[in-house]
């Protein structure tokens, strides 16, 4: 093997992410790597902290706790890091160039996986941490921490080459930009339930009844996977613990085997499977649909709309995207779990509140999930839109209809769920879904806004498809919006109680009278909201029809 | 040459765009008589792209108006952009889309009535372009079939004037031949082509009147003959009048000089 090959393509893919940090900005780049720096130093503080606690308080649970703690790493690296491994090894545009040269498959193999493992690394590197935290907290030898290092390094690779045999198999049918697109989106929902899991557990280990944390739950969870091949390099560790030599040159025996047999077969396979991804064996269809590939539907007679036919396009255009579906989903999960827990009765809140607290909440998420990025999104199709005789006050207005339609049925559906669930009267439930509506219309309307005023038409990600400015313009004016709108509605509530002859604080008094002009004030606070969503809408209108940059192919 | 104002289908007086202290375009101004194909021509960089994307309202010029079928694109935009058909030399679609959906979307957001008149139209051109039975998203079209994509978007909504930025870019021999024989068609239906390119073969063979523009300026314009005329050789062919209106000194030193480093 010429070691050359290898050097040169690393050292050419070091050079261009060297390139790209020294000529991004700078400000985001420290920024970048300060968050990087904090994290890594609370995260990793935090596993070492309570592995430390673990190894000492709970020495009969060591094993499981290892073993577990392997398995959690394996699936997280299994399903997070994939679309890095797919990326590097199958999906890279650079491959092509690679192929075509006098180097040999097995080169580009070892090349790439500095780059494809880069997220397996991490993810091993912070477990590392636990690891050394677990030990410290058992009184563990020297040889633990050395064996812990080669094991994590062996699982490391272990996952990566069990990720390539299973693309030896998934690119038979699926091309590799897909897959990566459907590992991305299986990544984020699996890190979303990951986290909520997580936390639950936590919750369900620490609660106020009781003096002492339980873990018996937990416990008996992990050692129902003690079987799991990813959970033989915890018995390694767990034998070296217990000064158990024998177990302990078994078990690693086992997973070096393993790790050793799946590198091999993944270096055998990644030439067919590398000329498969890219598409060069030819029978990889790139998503066929039977059904419209020949059958021609005769279309209903009748008139034809541009609304609906943007709404259309972006319906099926939002079912197939998926790497749009993989942002939305995690974030759905994460919106559902919240409002679980705003809705629990046990908050103290009063269950009216605690539902307008969700209205605000759900709507002000959704907007900024759905609606922000529904005129960027449409990248170099804008220019059909524009070269098309539409007005820009039309685009904007068949964007906020078609995003107002979920975030308004969401919205209303978890209004309604909290008050089934908390027990909310009916007419106080009214008033929280008349306020989801005004809300949800209102957030809509500033999403979609922000979006057209600081667009990123060109940004291959979809999270960057909104610039700086739209997205403070959005968060400033969903907030200034919100704040009146729902300072609005409790000042209404104020006035219903001085109208009722009950209420006012002491020093309003509770007349007809003072009721009217408490609802004025409201009145003037929902105009001022209405005005804020008025104002954002007239400034995306006019930046839309000055636009006139050139969009590239992203 | 005199034309009457009513039989004029794209007009540009005195377009100008600069982007700062770059100028793009200076003072661009030209008539297309319905029913003509009209060759733009022009090196990388001269403004032909600038020039186009400011006729069909994608840029707005810093001076000047473009008129289509007499409307101003800046003015009066949706009644220009409804007779209005532009192809970019990359095509602007959506990939997550088919074929099919991609014309239904086009011609709703152009108002066509829909029914069995606007589908039988819809898998004639399909038919035509050999996309008919393609069933992929167009992200996995090849470049000639996304060429071929965006020009049966056009055809489908039979807009009166048609500008086309190498609408030949990526074509098959076969393809290519269709496109030309279609433009051909068009225009002796009444359609007014004005067609951007770099291959002068394609120009010459389909153009009524030329136009060469340089460094954001129009150099000449006038049919091959009178271009002829223009340059005073009267052998010349239309890549020598093209090399001699646009090219510098410079460029023949320049050939030199690469010639000699590989010898």
């Amino acid at each position: 093997m010429s070691r050359s090959a290898v050097a040169i393509i690393i050292r050419a893919e070091i050079r261009a992410w060297r390139n790209r940090i020294a000529r991004g900005n700078a400000a985001r780049i420290v920024g970048i790597a300060l968050v990087v720096l904090f994290g890594g130093i609370v995260f990793g503080g935090s596993l070492f902290g309570i592995a430390f606690a673990a190894g000492g308080a709970l020495p009969s649970a060591r094993d499981a706790i290892l073993a577990g703690a392997f398995t959690a790493l394996s699936v997280l690296m299994l399903v997070v890091g994939f679309p890095t491994v797919i990326a590097s090894y199958f999906a890279g545009r650079d491959l092509m160039q690679l192929i075509l040269a006098p180097v040999r498959t097995s080169e580009i193999f070892i090349a790439r996986s500095l780059f494809a493992m880069s997220a397996n690394i991490l993810f091993g590197t912070l477990f590392l941490t636990f690891i050394a935290g677990l030990g410290a907290g058992s009184g563990a030898s020297p040889l633990y921490y050395l064996l812990a290092l080669v094991l994590v390094v062996v699982q490391v690779l272990l996952i990566s080459a069990l990720q390539v045999n299973f693309m030896a198999a998934v690119l038979r049918w699926v091309p590799a930009r897909l897959a990566r697109d459907v590992a991305l989106a299986v990544a984020s929902v699996t890190g979303a339930g990951l986290y909520l899991l997580w936390n639950l557990t936590i919750r369900q280990s620490f609660t106020a009844i009781r003096r002492r944390p339980d873990f018996s739950n937990l416990v008996s969870t992990l050692q129902r996977l003690d079987w799991l091949p990813s959970a033989w390099p915890g018995h390694a560790l767990s034998a070296v613990i217990n000064g158990d030599a024998a177990s302990a040159l078994g078990w690693t025996a086992l997973t070096l085997v393993l790790a050793a047999a799946l590198l091999l077969s993944a270096g055998l396979l990644y030439e067919r499977t590398l000329l498969a991804g890219l598409g060069l064996l030819g029978g990889v269809p790139s998503r066929v649909r039977n059904r419209g590939a020949t059958q021609v539907r005769v279309a209903r007679a009748g008139s034809a709309s541009p609304g609906f036919a943007i709404a259309r396009k972006d319906w099926i255009v939002y079912r197939r995207d998926i790497r749009r579906l993989s942002r939305f989903l995690p974030a759905l999960i994460f919106l559902f779990a919240y409002a679980f827990v705003l809705v629990r009765p046990s908050n103290g809140v009063d269950v009216f509140w605690s539902g307008v607290f969700i209205v605000a909440f759900v709507s002000f998420f959704m907007s900024m999930l759905l609606a922000t990025t529904s005129i960027p999104s449409e990248r170099r199709g804008f220019q059909l839109l524009r070269l098309a005789p539409i007005t820009s006050w039309q685009l904007i207005r068949t964007k906020v209809l078609f995003t107002v339609v979920p975030v308004l049925a969401l919205t209303i559906a978890i209004t309604v769920a909290s008050s089934l669930i908390s027990g909310n009267a009916p007419g106080r439930a009214a008033q929280v879904a008349a306020l989801a509506v005004w809300l949800g219309l209102g957030c809509v309307c500033i999403g979609v806004a922000a979006g057209a005023i600081d667009p990123h038409f060109e940004s291959a990600d979809d999270r960057r498809m909104v610039g700086m400015v739209g997205t403070l313009a959005a968060m400033g004016a969903e907030l200034g919006f919100g704040l009146l709108s729902v300072g609005a509605f409790a000042i209404l509530q104020l006035a219903q109680q001085l109208a009722a002859g009950s209420g006012g604080f002491g020093f309003l008094p509770a007349t007809p009278l003072m009721a009217a002009l408490v609802s004025v004030v409201a009145v003037l606070l929902a105009a001022g909201g209405a005005a804020v969503v008025a104002l954002m809408l007239w400034t995306a209108n006019s930046r839309l029809e000055s636009f006139e940059g050139s969009i590239t192919a992203a | 040459m005199s034309i009457a104002s009513g039989s004029i289908a794209v007009e540009a007086r005195g377009l100008v765009k600069r982007y700062g202290m770059t100028q793009a375009v200076d003072g661009v101004t030209f008539q297309v008589p319905r029913g003509e194909i009209f060759g733009f021509l022009g090196a990388n960089g001269a403004g032909k792209t600038t020039t186009l994307r400011m006729l069909c309202g994608l840029i707005r010029p810093t001076a000047g108006t473009a008129l289509i079928d007499g409307f101003d694109i800046f003015k009066q935009p949706l009644e220009a952009k409804a007779r209005l058909g532009y192809l970019d030399e990359e095509p602007f679609i959506h990939p997550h889309l088919t074929g099919r959906e991609f014309l239904n979307f086009i011609a709703d957001l152009y108002r066509m009535p829909r029914g069995p008149e606007r589908q039988q139209r819809m898998e004639r051109l399909l038919g035509l372009f050999e996309l008919a039975d393609r069933g992929e998203l167009i992200g996995a079209y090849s470049h000639g079939m996304k060429q071929k994509i965006g020009l049966a978007s056009l055809l489908i909504r039979e807009p009166s004037v048609l500008l086309l930025d190498e609408p030949t870019n990526g074509l098959d021999p076969r393809s290519a031949r269709l496109v030309k024989d279609l433009l051909e068609e068009l225009a002796a239906r009444g359609t007014t082509v004005l067609l951007s390119t770099h291959i002068l073969e394609v120009a010459q063979a389909l153009c009524r009147r030329i136009t060469i523009i340089d460094r954001g300026r129009l150099v000449a314009t006038g049919t091959v003959d009178e271009l002829r005329a223009q340059t005073g050789s009267a052998q010349a062919t239309l890549e020598d009048l093209f090399l001699r209106l646009t090219a510098g000194p410079e460029s023949r030193e320049l050939i030199d000089r690469l010639l000699e480093t590989q010898r």
